[in-house]
């Protein structure tokens, strides 16, 4: 009669699995499992730090409706790729840029584009972005017009006028729950948030007012995006009073405006993703990763080292 | 004990069955009859809606104002809710189902109590639904492949433990000496996969790795659900049917043992390669790129062995369907692995990478691969245990082309405009908008493939409820797809 059971077949079975499941989670857990964040010398100027609530809570939202599977949350080296070129940020995503990050939405596909930063982006008038504001104002546009790309270059050239630090640290919008990110060249003028609309009253993109409008209805500010329109996080009701401050922003856009004495207002849920969206924000410098942003490079005193 | 001692001759060297065995495998097939068909009943039935979601998400990526007021049909929705029905639902379900068979055809027991099974099989039903129910009401977790809410999970843990009992023990009460290489793959898969699914749900829910970790070993789970299980069902499926239809043993079993070990060892290393450049310590990428590279020796030595097994015997295509499917399911495998090496490869990485091309790799791997062998073996298993034959040989010959063509059109739309849009992707003078315009045309073509799976699977399943319902053809022989001509040309009988 034969053994039971094939006692080298099945060690090779788990030994062969475990050998997998060793090397490929054990081990990393014990190399990036136990990262804590990052302070100056004075124990101050902590990053990354945990969401606000409500930003966690879009978290889940953006989970809920899968998000993730067309948009990206890290931006590769700039010898890897051109995500840093494209003003995705300003340096290479890190493990500790996720630790207090569950689920982690890294992403598999760029069906859309990646928002590892994109709380960061300072408001930006895309229809007018040829015309920008000179100073400051163009410097900063250059670091949030992913979608302008081919106005770079004008507005580069506008650039070097102003000092440099303008750029190394921008402030964040004020609506972002995030704090304000603090590094040596604390000097930027706190302009740009003043500007949240164009000139015709529409919102800037990238402001909370604009990723309303956009996940209202994407092609109303793209018209060649294929994201699908989340109405389903928006509600339509008649105007009791005043409008609502954040009725969503159809200046510009006929086609969605709700008929006279209504208004269309994002719900709790959808407040929650946008506080989330500006939360998104990798450009605090990380020791261990050399940031490359164009704008800092210049700086003299870059770094948080 | 050497690994080539425990390997045993292949079952298809009797070509002339005594009286014994024949009842014998009739006892075997008898008792495998109701849990076997209620878990290929089951798989069919997701197979159909996870089609369905297919075409919803594929028309959705590039029409995507269908439906685009319902919260449950929202794209980031169907999305995972049709992988997870496809993996856990179809592919897993018919995975099950031809094990079950395979191994009690192999042990040589009959199988005891099949009523626990058909609950194992219910359960995991359960837990399928309570899953795809829980994604699409906004539930999903955001792992890849794990997107089934905590309460889906445990019931398809318990569901699964109930099943796999079962498989192992009739793995202990087997008669007959000698495992044969089936028998590894079956057993392994039956092993990994448990460990796999709870290893991946501790770290992840129970208590979760820190960060970017949770990434890998989503990734580690996924592709190690590819391989481990679902390929190593699908290889040891191959491993049976391939010489069983054409009445010889394989054609080495040295060869075989090989290609398990090497299997098991590298295949399992791979996944962070679709994490590359990404916030990893290098080394993770580097080596899952390695071992991606070497999967190359178990993907030759199992190619060289089917296909020296199958050597002076491809005409035989002509006639068997299980041979047709099961060949084209093994020649796939060969074709998945070598694209996956490809598209692994550092330099070709940076360049798909974010890009549709992964999702042709998993296709191939999933449909291609998987779900064209699992079609083979049902083909084959069906008639034994409903003792009817298949009705009508040419909607089995439509099945398989419409799959063909079907997932052939996939692939390469999705592997071409991954290509296309990686290249508009990482040319930064390009604005963002173009790339994602630069794959819509293959998104269309991919529709196409679509529309072709789902006319398919709806023959399949149509013909299948034939023969559930006893309309099947009483025959002695087994349905051929062309008339057959030479004595030589027959597949074994019972």
């Amino acid at each position: 009669m034969k053994e039971l059971l094939p006692i080298p077949l099945l060690l090779g079975i788990f030994g062969t699995f475990a050998f997998s499941w060793a090397g490929l989670t054990f081990i990393p857990n014990y190399q990036i499992g136990h990262l804590d964040p990052q302070t100056d010398e004075e124990g101050t100027d902590e990053y990354p730090m945990a969401k606000s609530g409500m930003a966690e809570r879009g978290r889940k939202i953006y989970v809920a409706n899968g998000c993730v599977y067309c948009h990206s949350q890290q931006v590769r080296a700039d010898y890897a790729a051109s995500d840093i070129e494209r003003k995705w940020g300003n340096r290479r995503s890190a493990p500790r840029d996720y630790i207090f990050d569950r689920p982690v939405l890294l992403g598999v596909s760029r069906m859309g584009p990646d928002l590892a930063n994109v709380g960061k982006r300072l408001p930006v008038d895309e229809g007018a972005a040829a015309a920008a504001p000179p100073g400051a104002n163009a410097a900063l546009a250059i670091a949030a017009s992913p979608a302008a790309p081919t106005t770079s270059p004008a507005a580069a050239a506008a650039s070097p006028s102003p000092p440099a630090p303008a750029g190394a640290s921008p402030t964040t919008p004020a609506t972002s729950p995030a704090p304000a990110a603090a590094s040596p060249a604390t000097a930027a003028p706190p302009a740009p948030e003043e500007k949240l609309l164009a000139d015709d009253g529409s919102p800037l993109a990238y402001t909370a007012a604009w990723h309303h409008r956009h996940l209202y209805n994407p092609r109303s500010v793209a018209p060649d995006s294929n994201m699908p329109a989340f109405r389903f996080l928006y509600e339509k009701r008649r105007i009791s009073g005043e409008t609502a401050g954040d009725a969503v922003n159809f200046v510009g856009d006929d086609r969605d405006k709700p008929e006279m004495g209504w208004e269309i207002v994002p719900t709790y849920e959808a407040r929650c993703l946008v506080a989330y969206l500006m939360s998104l924000d990798q450009s605090h410098e990380l020791k261990e990763v050399k940031s490359t942003a164009s704008a800092s490079a210049a700086a003299p005193g870059k770094g948080a080292k | 004990m050497t690994p080539a001692d425990t390997l045993h001759r292949s079952p298809s060297t009797d070509v002339t069955p005594s009286e014994v065995e024949q009842v014998e495998r009739a006892l075997i097939d008898a008792s495998t009859r109701v849990p076997v068909l209620m878990f290929y009943t089951s798989a069919i039935i997701w197979l159909l809606l996870g089609t369905l979601l297919a075409g919803l998400v594929s028309f959705k990526l590039h029409s995507p104002n269908i439906f685009s007021g319902v919260s449950c049909l929202t794209w980031g929705r169907i999305r995972p809710a049709h992988m997870n029905l496809m993996i856990y639902g179809w592919a897993s379900m018919a995975g099950m189902g031809t094990a079950i068979w395979l191994m009690a055809r192999l042990c040589r027991t009959t199988l005891r109590h099949p009523l626990l099974l058909v609950a194992g099989g219910g359960f995991w039903n359960l837990g399928v639904l309570l899953g795809v129910g829980g994604i699409l009401a906004g539930d999903s977790t955001g792992y890849e492949w794990l997107e089934f809410p905590s309460y889906a999970a445990i019931v398809l843990f318990v569901a699964y433990v109930l099943i796999m009992s079962w498989a192992v023990l009739m793995f202990r009460f087997r008669r007959g000496g000698a495992i044969y290489i089936t028998q590894w793959y079956l057993l392994g898969a039956f092993l990994w996969f448990p460990w796999l699914y709870a290893a991946a749900q501790i770290m992840l829910f129970v208590v979760p790795v820190q960060g970017v970790l949770q990434s890998a070993v989503s990734w580690w789970f996924a592709n190690n659900l590819l391989f481990l299980w679902l390929g190593a069902i699908g290889l040891g499926t191959a491993y049976y049917m391939i010489p069983k239809v054409i009445g010889r043993p394989v054609f080495s079993y040295h060869l075989a043992a090989i290609g398990f070990w090497t299997y098991a060892l590298f295949a399992s290393w791979t996944g962070m390669q679709r994490l590359v450049d990404g916030p990893f310590p290098a080394w993770m990428i580097t080596a899952s790129i390695a071992a991606a590279i070497l999967t190359i020796i178990p993907v030759a030595t199992v190619g060289l062995n089917h296909h020296m097994t199958m050597r002076g015997y491809f005409s035989l295509m002509r006639y068997s369907p299980t041979l047709r499917f099961t060949v084209f399911g093994a020649i796939s495998y060969t074709v998945f692995s070598m694209v996956g090496v490809l598209i692994s490869l550092r330099s070709v990485a940076r360049y798909v990478q974010f890009t549709t091309a992964g999702e042709g790799y998993t296709h191939l791997g999933l449909y291609a691969f998987f779900t064209m062998v699992m079609f083979g073996s049902m083909y084959y298993i069906v008639p034994r245990i409903v003792g009817r034959e298949w009705r009508y040989a040419t909607l089995i010959k439509l099945h398989f082309w419409a799959s063909v063509y079907g997932i052939g059109l996939m692939t390469l739309m999705l592997l071409a405009g991954g290509l296309a849009q990686g290249s508009s992707l990482n040319d930064p003078t390009l604005s963002f908008d173009e790339s994602t315009q630069s794959v819509l045309p293959y998104l269309r073509g991919r529709s196409v493939s679509v529309v072709l799976l789902t006319v398919s699977h709806c023959i399949f399943a149509f013909h299948f409820v034939l023969m559930l319902l006893g309309l099947g053809r009483t025959a002695s022989v087994p349905t051929f797809l062309n008339p057959v001509e030479e004595p030589e040309a027959r597949e074994a009988q019972v």
